[in-house]
């Protein structure tokens, strides 16, 4: 396992440094996504609604923003990471293929910290404590099960189907309008009751009420994205090592 | 020790004869009786063993399943029958330019191969100098490698490749189609007296290769695979000679 860990580690090293390499702005790719999008809605939102917002929106906004970005990019390079490393994976037989998929997964948890530091930036700049941002480890660590259980899932299924790729690209276009990203939803309407299936719904929403409000989430919160990452995990993992010998021949 | 041993391997692969078509073509197949896969049985029933400081030779023609055999004794395909009894650590080389990103300097190189082949941080460091040394590319240490020459990235991988198979000190050692390494003669000649020192070191060494001299040179015995079954076994000379003739 440690070996596992080690070499993950320095696969999702290399390649985050390597994929912006020889570009102007180099690490800074990885926050202009992100950034351009909360301009965007900042805009659009200010325009069409002014002054409805909130004085700590924007950083509700890129807490959402970011917490959801995080979330998409892992599931999108889980799903290509064994197909990517075909050659590796046909060519060496002492990496295991865990390997490739928590390589992934921490590449993403790589430029995730890049975006929590814009966020703590931004909690300065409006005014919003900022020591709040010593909670938000907790809050990643309660998803952080869902990411990895959902990520083995993906990795190997994405060995089967090409049209996973597909797929979730449409799913997580239409996640992203469901879960509460650049609006508040009130308890008892239908999409409250749709978003308590959702587990970014949870992230962000923990997220939130520790960072902008400072107070602890409803310990069900916590039960529940425990759950639903417990659940991917044993899902995502039992299938994964169930195939796992197949994968070789597959790609 | 017990060198290896393989059982009764036997392998069959299922071929999907359109895998570009979409649901709609596969829903009109299914209809009309017609599969859209095929079973290629590339390895049927083969038994063999190396004993440790054994060369042992596979031939045959294209497709006929020598690399499937040593990915299954490696143990990255898996077997549909039979047992491979392979003790200690097992080595599979096909390629010396494995892990190599073009974008990273040599020094980063060699430290991202060494963890690739299972080496820490501290283990690489100890062979650094060696594999510098042995390269012959000291002046280019923080150079990127996608500004070296085919010959410069060849010296670069074998180098290193071969420090950290060392290092492991493998039991079986399988060598697809490598032996030897890129790069002018000079260097082609330390890399294949480092290949014979590697060779010597005592595991049980399997050799597949097209090139028939390395295969007279080092095997002391030779299967010869055809349609997925051993047709010859035996020395060198008389193995290369059945499958000479046979394609000829």
């Amino acid at each position: 396992m440690k070996d596992i860990l080690r070499l993950s580690f320095s696969l999702a090293k290399t390649s985050f440094k390597l994929r912006n390499e020889g570009s102007y702005l180099g690490i800074m790719w990885y926050l202009l996504g992100p950034l351009a999008l909360f301009f965007i809605i900042l805009f659009v939102k200010g325009a069409a609604f002014p002054g409805t917002s909130a004085p700590s929106y924007p950083i509700y906004l890129l807490i959402g923003i970011t917490g959801f970005n995080f979330f998409r990019q892992s599931i999108t390079t889980s799903i290509q990471a064994i197909n990517m490393n075909a050659g590796f994976i046909r060519s060496i037989n002492n990496i295991s293929l865990e390997t490739f998929v928590l390589a992934t997964i921490l590449e993403s948890v790589f430029s995730h910290i890049f975006e929590i530091a814009l966020v703590a930036a931004f909690m300065i700049y409006f005014g919003v404590p900022v020591l709040g941002i010593l909670l938000y480890p907790l809050s990643f660590l309660v998803f952080f099960p869902f990411i990895l259980g959902a990520g083995f899932f993906c990795a190997a299924v994405g060995v089967y189907t090409t049209d996973l790729d597909n797929i979730w690209m449409i799913a997580s276009q239409l996640l992203f309008f469901v879960t509460p990203v650049f609006y508040t939803i009130e308890p008892g309407t239908m999409l409250h009751t749709v978003n308590l299936f959702n587990p970014v719904f949870y992230f962000v929403s923990i997220s939130r009420s520790l960072l902008i409000d400072r107070t602890f989430p409803p310990l069900w919160m916590f039960g529940v994205i425990l759950g639903m990452g417990a659940l991917a995990c044993f899902v995502g993992i039992k299938i994964f090592e169930a195939k796992k010998r197949e994968l070789a021949e597959k790609v | 020790m017990a060198g290896l041993e393989v059982k009764n391997i036997s392998k069959t692969f299922h071929i999907q004869a359109r895998p570009t078509e979409g649901v709609l073509s596969h829903v009109i197949s299914a209809i009309e009786g017609r599969g859209n896969t095929w079973e290629l049985r590339v390895l049927n029933d083969i038994s063999f063993s190396c004993k440790p400081g054994e060369v042992f030779g596979i031939i045959g023609s294209n497709g006929c399943g020598k690399s499937t055999l040593l990915r299954i004794i490696a143990g990255i395909y898996r077997q549909d029958k039979g047992i491979v009894h392979a003790p200690g650590r097992v080595v599979y080389l096909s390629g010396f330019n494995i892990g190599l990103q073009n974008k990273l300097t040599m020094r980063e190189n060699i430290y991202l191969v060494g963890s690739i082949m299972g080496l820490r941080k501290r283990e690489v460091h100890r062979y650094f100098d060696d594999i510098v040394r042995f390269s012959g590319l000291k002046d280019f240490l923080d150079t990127k490698i996608y500004q070296f020459s085919s010959g410069m990235v060849a010296r670069l991988g074998f180098s290193s490749i071969i420090s950290f198979v060392n290092h492991k000190k493998p039991d079986v050692v399988l060598l697809d189609e490598v032996l030897g390494a890129g790069g002018d003669a000079e260097f082609k000649r330390e890399a294949l007296a480092k290949m014979e020192e590697f060779m010597r070191s005592g595991a049980a060494v399997i050799m597949v290769s097209h090139d028939m001299k390395p295969i007279q040179k080092y095997c002391s015995r030779v299967i010869l695979l055809r349609d997925g079954k051993i047709a010859a076994e035996g020395r060198p000379e008389e193995v290369i000679e059945e499958y000479e003739g046979t394609a000829a």
